[in-house]
Order: structure tokens, then sequence, then C-alpha cells
């Protein structure tokens, strides 16, 4: 033991005030950062804001003008929506809404803000509010059903099929004030006189109901997982103060981890909410080890100090490595590329370290300064007391008479496992974070039930602009010089946006004052060009959008596409007469241009920039799904992508994926593969140690055992249980590693220990299942029973992660010792016998 | 008609068609502060030609273009008018006309002709307060709004600007609560149309940017229309505009729409 250390615990051991003073000098200073907290709970964040699908997704919505929206579903008690009280409360909301500050109220989506176009008459066509004042009678109300189901972009989405239910997609500025402005529309909705039910929801929604769901854990479960800490270690020890020393370690590093996480301004996070529940029962484990030597070897009328020094001693090595495979284990979520995980990684890791410093200094500190009275009460109640001695004393006995059934079963579980990971799905879905008796899951349901779908994903279609312009470039660089064509190229040149600088180039050719002859030749070029930009006003592009859209029909993958494509053909019909067959791309580009242009003499001219760019070069297909399931969203590209193949976009045109439901399924690709690699590294990291613990290969590769057996069968379980593989499953295994780990390392330094000291395999076997032991299964039960709290946290993913950290735990706790003593005593205990030497 | 009489006129007009319970007493003051602008801004001239392009950003600053001519003829000042407008840009829509025989007692007749359809149809009144074209101005801002149609009173009168109120007498046909045209006292063309919602706020207006005197007649040669809730805004060019060029009825029939009187057109 390094002299320096032995006088650090010396220091702390004779002059503890000075220790006291700086540990609640810097937890002070810590909690003084708490009140600048920031929350995030927008799952884009769970990618780096710099990752290309995400900048695309962005890119997208500010291309397409989309802002998040929150949705308000309306859905008739009984019957149909189109009566004339429900279709006023509709009108009257929709009127309110649009009045509530940062609402994007030209966006705002109802049947009260729709345009119907329709025929005004023979041969006329008219463009009118579908619902401009509420129908009074049954048959305007009708006649507003009628109209709905005409209208592509409404039916399905503002209006359920089946009548049932109408919705509002409320657009909002900032979707940090979505949680006001859903109170606002709450609000609104109370005073309506109606009998039909309001369903709130919209990610927006989502998120901001997430972030309070985080508080509510953060200050219920957290403060209880402490309180049931304490309760079970008083169990162990029954005494206040002797307990109060390993508490003050865990809540000296849960505050000064979450002080620095916030200080350094990082916003807490859905995961990093979870830091302060997963560091208290991590923190107190080493105490617990040496609260447990302590009692074990103190007694009354010894030196305190003295017996101390000696229990640091034989457990600073173990500790010290139990801590830091902890970290790596943690830290190994820094090779995820989910930044969210990658703090909560760093953070605990940190945190892990923190408390082991705190034990090593704090916790003799403060110790050694209780009364000799405590000091003796303690040494009485404890170690030959205990009542987990007598199943320690069974698995001692049945792991060695029972050896080859232990090993057997072992293999059991490994092929078991081994089944059950095959059978894994990777699945998640944001919304599912909630209960399902939550609001959200209820309005989610009873939405999805009516609707095509709340859930969106959007196929971005894009002309290659930048290949057109070098083909002009060169085209018209070719040509003979003229005065226009330098104009022209020189347009070109300096403007970026490819529409205004053709635009440009025909403003220089109209104010010219070349000849007659030049000035059409030019225009006639420069107008070619617009049109060949304008890709998505060609009936050919139109038509492969629109036989896209009915293999997704077809597939019935998605409730309903919505793009440019319908606005065309409604208009189109009307325009023909309204007659169903109309309801067709025309077949020129002029004829596509001249009815989008009569849908620009509507009310709502900018829907179309939802779904085109005004220089048309980018369409948008808008899918509306019902389920937001990351395996729903997989099946939905991959058939988009095998429709992409047999029927191959039209040369220059890609496609690419953006909307929410997209970006999920990114990261939840990008997690998996990412968890694989923290889990493989850490594997390896922890390994590492253990061979350099060890210094032997054999010893390194059998403290791996448990922990991996215990993870496979996890995993195993996940599998078989049918349970989808999701965010807080992946993250679990590589801290499960690192604590699990913990368990073989104290019981083999410690048979390492003893097989030196007593040179006799069943008395080394003896020794091992006795503090030992003891120690390890109370911090299985600690830290097993110290998660539960999480049981009853409001959010699934906190639940997912308490049962399964429990489940881990005290897994591992029996696997390390069953197999760990079976495979010692195996071979007449060769392996024992190599530790004596 | 002298002025008084033309006033007297209006009012009686206006109290004719708005006989429903609507008391409300009508402002001769302001009426004929109306009716001045009303001639100033819409009817100069007997005739008019002027050839109008229009750039549409929008809130996200993505632009649009759209070239147009516009024909008209009064029938009687003040009163019924016809319009033709003929579309060249973009290249695609060319040819593409609206025909629109204003009658201020009754609803237009809006006729519209499609080259690549090869359809011409007749659109069906309703509501003049659409997009015109996807810009930010509505079809009635190009006809002109029927004075009839509002309450007017003065909210201020200086030298440099005369406010008046105008408050439709049917609120439920109009997206506006009330509105202000700001008229210059000295051409009695608007200087700015300001239009409020029902929380007094302002989400619209119509601002001009250049005028000229064309023919004795002083003229808006470039205006602006701004919305304010998306942050959309049009800007339209007159381009030599002329008037009293004799347009007759020929120009403004049915059979206009697919063969448009190229003479006319074309400056």
């Amino acid at each position: 033991m390094p002299p320096a250390l032995r006088a650090l615990w010396r220091a702390c051991i004779e002059r503890p005030w000075p220790v006291f003073a700086a540990t609640l000098a810097i937890t002070l200073f810590a909690l003084l950062q708490f009140p600048q907290v920031r929350i995030d709970t927008d799952p884009e964040n769970m990618l780096p804001a710099e990752q290309p699908e995400r900048v695309f997704h962005n890119e997208a919505k500010q291309r397409f003008g989309l802002s998040d929206a929150i949705v308000v579903g309306v859905i008739a008690r009984e019957g149909s929506i189109y009566t004339p009280r429900s279709l006023a409360a509709l009108h009257a909301l929709s009127a309110e809404v649009k009045r509530i500050k940062g609402v994007v109220e030209v966006d705002l989506m109802s049947l009260a803000e729709v345009d119907n176009v329709t025929q005004g008459g023979p041969g006329t066509v008219r463009f009118e509010w579908l619902m401009r004042t509420p129908p009074t009678t049954e048959i305007e109300a009708q006649a507003i059903r009628a109209a709905v189901e005409r209208l592509p972009q409404a039916y399905g989405t503002l209006a359920s099929e089946d009548a049932r239910a109408a919705a509002l997609y409320v657009p909002i500025e900032d979707k940090n004030e979505s949680h006001r402005i859903a109170g606002e529309i709450r609000g609104l909705i109370d005073a309506l006189d109606s009998e039909d039910a309001f369903h709130i929801t919209g990610l927006p929604v989502a998120e901001d109901t997430f972030g309070y769901e985080m508080f509510v854990q953060m200050a219920i479960c957290a403060p209880l997982a402490g309180l049931v800490i304490f309760l079970l270690m008083w169990g162990f020890f029954r005494s206040a103060l002797f307990v109060t020393g390993p508490m003050l370690v865990a809540m000296g590093s849960v505050i000064v981890t979450m002080g620095a996480l916030i200080g350094l301004g990082f916003p807490v996070h859905i995961m990093s909410s979870m830091i302060a529940i997963f560091l208290m029962p991590i923190a107190v484990v080493d105490a617990i080890h040496i609260q447990s030597d302590f009692a074990e070897r103190y007694r009354p009328g010894d030196d305190a100090g003295a017996v101390m020094q000696e229990v640091l001693g034989d457990l600073f090595k173990p500790m010290l490595y139990t801590s830091l495979t902890s970290a790596v284990g943690f830290a190994s979520l820094l090779l995820t590329p989910i930044p969210p995980v990658q703090v909560f990684g760093a953070f605990v890791a940190f945190g892990i370290l923190l408390a082991f410093v705190l034990t090593m200094t704090l916790l003799p500190a403060f110790l050694c300064r209780l009364s000799p009275a405590t000091l003796a009460r303690i040494a009485a109640v404890d170690t030959q007391r205990s009542r987990l001695y007598a199943p320690l004393a069974f698995i001692r006995r049945s792991s060695q008479r029972g050896r080859s059934l232990v090993f057997g079963i072992a293999v059991l579980a490994v092929a078991f496992s081994a089944v059950g990971i095959l059978r894994i799905d990777i699945n998640d879905n944001p919304v599912r974070w909630f209960k399902a008796s939550h609001e959200i899951r209820v309005a989610d349901r009873a939405l999805n039930a009516h609707f095509a779908g709340t859930y969106d994903a959007w196929l971005v279609l894009e002309q290659d602009v930048d290949a057109l312009r070098a083909d002009w470039t060169r085209d018209w660089s070719a040509l003979p010089a003229d005065p226009l064509r330098e104009a022209v190229l020189g347009a070109l040149q300096t403007e970026p946006q490819t529409a205004n600088a053709l635009r440009a180039a025909q403003d220089a050719i109209d104010d010219s004052d070349a000849d007659f002859g030049l000035i059409e030749a030019w225009t006639a070029r420069i107008e070619a060009a617009q049109g060949q930009l304008a890709r998505f006003q060609q009936p050919d592009m139109l038509r492969w959008i629109e036989q896209l859209q009915q293999a997704l029909d077809v597939s019935e993958l998605v409730g309903k596409s919505n793009a440019v494509t319908d606005i065309v053909k409604t208009v189109h019909r009307e325009l023909r007469g309204g007659e169903l067959a109309e309801q067709r791309i025309p077949d020129s580009q002029a004829g596509v241009a001249q009815t989008l242009l009569q849908f620009q003499g509507s009310h709502r001219p900018q829907d179309l920039w939802h779904f085109v760019t005004p220089d048309y070069r980018s369409a948008l297909v808008w899918l509306q799904m019902t389920s937001g399931d990351n395996q729903d969203m997989s099946r939905v590209e991959d058939f988009v992508a095998a429709h992409l193949a047999a029927h191959p976009l039209p040369e220059g045109v890609s496609a690419r994926w953006a909307g929410k439901t997209h970006l999920n399924r990114v990261w939840q690709g990008e997690m998996v593969s990412g968890m694989a690699m923290s889990l493989a590294g850490a594997w390896v990291a922890v390994l590492v140690m253990m061979i350099l613990l060890f210094r032997s290969l054999p010893l390194g590769l059998l403290a791996m055992l448990p922990l991996t057996l215990s993870i496979g069968v996890l995993y195993g379980l996940v599998g078989w249980m049918g349970k989808d593989y999701d965010m807080p499953i992946a993250v679990l295994s590589a801290l499960a590693l690192g604590l699990a780990v913990d368990f073989a390392i104290h019981f083999l330094q410690r048979a390492r220990a003893l097989a030196r000291e007593l040179q006799n395999v069943e008395a080394t076997l003896d020794a091992l299942f006795r503090e030992p032991a003891l120690a390890i299964s109370r911090n299985a039960i600690v830290i097993a029973v110290g998660f539960t709290p999480l049981l009853f946290a409001p959010l699934v993913p906190y639940i997912t992660v308490g049962w399964l950290l429990a489940g881990i735990m005290a897994l591992s706790a029996v696997v390390s010792l069953y197999l760990l003593a079976a495979l010692l005593g195996a071979g007449n205990g060769w392996m024992l016998k190599r530790m004596m030497r | 008609m002298t002025p008084v009489l033309k006033t007297l006129a209006l009012a009686l007009f206006a109290a004719l068609t708005t006989s429903s319970a609507l008391a409300r007493e009508v402002d001769p003051r302001a009426e004929a502060i109306v009716a001045r602008a009303q001639q100033a801004a819409r009817y100069a001239g007997d005739d008019g030609r002027t050839l109008a392009r229009m750039l549409i950003t929008d809130g996200r600053g993505q632009q649009q273009q759209r070239v147009f001519t516009i024909l008209r003829r009064d029938i009687e000042d003040g009163g019924d008018q016809d319009f033709l407008v003929v579309f060249s840009r973009p290249a695609d829509v060319r040819g593409t006309a609206f025909l629109v025989n204003k009658k201020t007692a009754r609803d237009d007749d809006r006729w519209l002709y499609l080259p690549a359809l090869d359809l011409e149809k007749r659109i069906s009144a309703g509501d003049k307060r659409t997009s015109f074209v996807g810009s930010d101005f509505f079809y009635e801002d190009i006809s002109g709004r029927n004075p009839a149609l509002d309450w007017h009173s003065i909210v201020s009168e200086g030298e440099r600007e005369i406010v008046i109120r105008c408050d439709p007498k049917e609120p439920d046909s109009v997206e506006f609560a009330y509105s202000h045209a700001v008229i210059d006292p000295k051409t009695f063309l608007p200087i700015r149309a300001e239009y409020y919602n029902a929380d007094g706020e302002l989400f619209r207006k119509i601002e001009t940017l250049e005028t000229a005197v064309v023919q004795g007649h002083p003229t808006v040669v470039r205006s602006q229309v701004t919305d304010l809730r998306s942050g959309s805004s049009t800007l339209m060019e007159m381009r030599s505009p002329q008037y009293d060029i004799g347009l007759d009825e020929s120009a403004f029939g049915t059979a206009a729409l697919r063969n448009p009187p190229q003479q006319w057109l074309r400056p």
C-alpha cells in the first residue's frame, strides 16, 4: 500500500474537520448551480445537432415551412361529427385558437379553415371557405360532409373517414410554448357548448409533459431510493448513525455530480434525469464493504482508527477496481453516437469515482468520529448473526456438491439466451414512454383509431439543380458571344438561388436594348430553363408520385399520403366539371401550372408550399401513419426503397426521408450499433482491468464469466418475453456490465487473499462464504432494492430500468456466488491451488 | 354630377343597399372623400392599360414572379367597369386570362381562360377576398372594393394625410374587423391601407411606394402588400401605364378570353 495513501487515511481519521468542511463547501457550491437547470425533452436531441439526417430534417422543415403542431381531436360521443352543434363547437374553437399568441395563425388547419373548390352552377367553378359559418341545419351539416369527402387534403386528415371525428392542427412558433398553448386550448374547450370528447396530443405536447414527469421522477423517485437504501442498511447494521456515513457519501456524490452537469451547461435530458437514482445505490456499495468488514473486525476497546486503517488497506484494491470497472461501464456509453446517452455515461462515471474518493476520505473520517458506544453496538449486532448466512452456507454446499448441475444449468442458460437474443425486436416510440393510461397515450389511441394517423414522415424529392446549372452554363457558353449571353451567365454565376438567377437573367434581357431577335432567342432559352427547373410541375414526375401514392395505399402501411398531386387532381376535377374521371394530372406542364395557378386563387395559397417549393424544384410527400413505432417506420421505408428499385426515379431526381418518425428510427438504429460498440468496448476494457488486477489471464476470464452470463440471460429473457429492445434496455447492457463485475472482483480478490493465507481449498471456500459473500449479497440487495423506487415512476423507461437493473443485480450476485464457487472448487480446487502459489 | 349630388347619391345608394337593421348614420364628408379617392385610384381616364409585374416573397424569402397586362374600361365613373387580365409570365401560364365585368349593384361576372387545358370557365361570384394568383393581393384589391360595402368615418384629417376608418357592413364576409384607408389629400391616391383584426391588431397593409403623373392622372406605379402574420409580401410595379387608349366593348367579351385583343395588349 503506498505510504501516501496511509498518510491520507491517517490525516482523515485524525483531523476529520477539514474533510467535513471541504466536502460541505464543494457540495454547497454544487447546490448553487441547481437553479440554472435547463430541461431538454426533445427526442430530436437523441441525434447530434450536426447529424446529417437531422440537418436534412430541419432543412426540409424550413424548405416547406412546416411547424411543430399540437393536434386537437374532437370525437362525437355517438353518431357523426357532422351535426350543427358539433360543427359549431369546432368552428368556435378554431376561431379562438387562432387568436392564441404563439399559434401560426395562417397555417392552422381545421374544417373551418379549409377552402372548398366546387361547381358553383353549370359551367362555373367556385372557391369558398368550406365552413365560413357553422351550419344551422342537419342538411347543411350533411352538405359539409359530402364536400369533405371530395377533398383529399381534408378527408382522413381534418375529418375522419368514419365521420365520427374531426381534428385541428395547431402549428406553433416555438415548441417550448406548447404547454401554455395546450393549456389555453383546454380552457377554450371547457368553455365550449359541446358533448363531444376532446383530445389534445402531438409531439410538442408530449415533450412538454415529458419534462414535467421528469421532474416528478427526480423529485420523488430519487429521494425515495435514498430512503429505501437507508432503511435497508439500517436493517443490516442497526445503527442510524453508522448508516449515515454511506448516505453522506451518496448524497455528496449525487449533488456534486448534478451540480457539475448543470453548472457546465448541459441540459437535463431523460437520460441525465436518471443520474441521481443510478448514483445513489452505486455510491454506497464501497461503503457497505468497508462497514461490513469494519463491523466484523472491530471489538469494543479497539482503536477505531487503527481498525479502519486495516480495513481500508485490505479493501483498497478491490474497491478501486470495482469503482473503475463501474466507471468504465458507464463511460463506455461515450462510444454511442447519442449525445444525451454520452452525457449520462460521462457524469455517472464521474459520480462513481467521486463516490470512491469520498468513501476513502469522508467515510473513515465520519466513522471514526462515532462514539465508542455506538461502535460497540454495531460490533455486537453483526456478523455471526446475519440471516444471510444460512442461504450463503447453502450456496457454498450446493455449489460444490452439485457442481456438474451448476455447469449444466450455465450451459443451458447460454443456449436459452442465445435463442432469446436472436428473437429480440428492436423497436421504440417516444409516445410509448408514457404509461398506457396516460392522457397522451389515450389521445394517441383515440385519434389514430379514427384518422389516417398522427405520425408524420416526409419523403422529400429533389431535382439535382447543380447539374442543371452546369448544363446551362456549358450550353450557353458554347453559343457565340453576345451582350445578353454575358448578362445571363453573370446572373447564373452570382445568384445562388437558381430560380432567382433565371429571373434576374430575364430582367436583364427585358431591360436591354439588344435587337428583338436576340431578346426573343434568349427569352426562349430562359423560359425553357425555368420549365426544366420546375420539375415537379411536369406530368411524368407527378405521375411517378401518384404511382408511389397508389402503391402506398395498396400496401396499407400508411394511413394516407398527401402531395401536390392531390391538389392538382382535385382542382383539375372541378375545373373540368367535377366528374371523378377528371380527377387526374393534366397532360402538359403548362396544364399543371395553370391548374395550380387556380389553386393559388383560394384563401390559402400558401398551403401549396408545404408540398412543393415555389420554384417546383423539390416536392414533399407527407405520409400519415397510425403508429410511430420504429419498426412500422422501417417497414414503410423498406417498402418505398423496394418501390424505388422497381420504379426508378426519373434521371436527376433523388428522394430522401425526413420527419420525426423517421428521425426516431434513425437514432434508434444508431443506438443499436452504438450500444454494440459500447458493450464490446466496455467488455474488453473490463477484461484488461481484470487481467491487470489478478495478473492472470484465466482469473481475468473467470471474473468476466458471471457477468457475461448474467447479461446474456437478461437479454435472452427480453427476447423471449417479446419486450421491445428500446433505448432504456439498450443502455442497460453497458451499465450492468460495470456493476455486475464488482461481485466477481470482490469474490476472486478475497479468494486469492484467503487461499494464500489458509493454504487449504475447503477452508478458503468456508471463509469466502463468511464476510466476503455477506458483503456481496448485501450489495446486491442494496442495489437491486435501491432501484425499485423507479417502479413507481410515471414514465415507462424508468420503470423498465428499475425492473431490469434489480433483476440483473440479483441474478449476477447469485451467478457470481454459484458459478465462481463451483469453478474454484472444480478439479480438486485447481484454481485455488494456483492462487496459493 | 356635382360633388354634392354625387355624395347624396352615394349616400342614398349606401342606405338602400344596407336597409337591414344596421342603423348607422352616414357621414357625408367621409363618403365624399372616399368617392374622390375611389375616382382617383380606380376610375382615372375612361380606360387604361398597364403592364403589372408582381414579385411575391414569402415569409421564408422564396420568390415568385407574375407578369400580366391589365386592360380596364369604365362603363360609368364610380360605377360598373370591365377588366381583362392576361398573363405573360411565368411562361407556363402565358395566355391565362381573367375577365371581370364589375357591377356595383350586384355580383360581378368573372370568367377564366386556361389555354393549356383549352378551358373557358365562369368563376362563381362568392368570395372576392381570396388570393389573386398566389400573391398577397386579393381579387378585390385588384378590381377595387365597392365602397358601399363599408361604413366610413374620418379618423383624422391633416395636410399630409387623411385617415378614413372603414367598418364592413357585413363583418362575417371579410377577414378584417375594420380597416384604415390613408389618403393623400392632394392627389386622393391611397398612401396606405391598414387591416385590423378584432383585437385591434394590424395584420395586413398595402402601401403605395411610388406614384407618377400619367397623362395628367396621378397614378400609383409601385405598391406593396404585406401580410404581417406570415411575413409574406408582394411588390407590384405598373409599367408603362396609359389612359384613354380607346378600348371598346369587344375587348371585354368572353371571346376576348381566348383571343385577347393583341393591338391593345402591347404598348
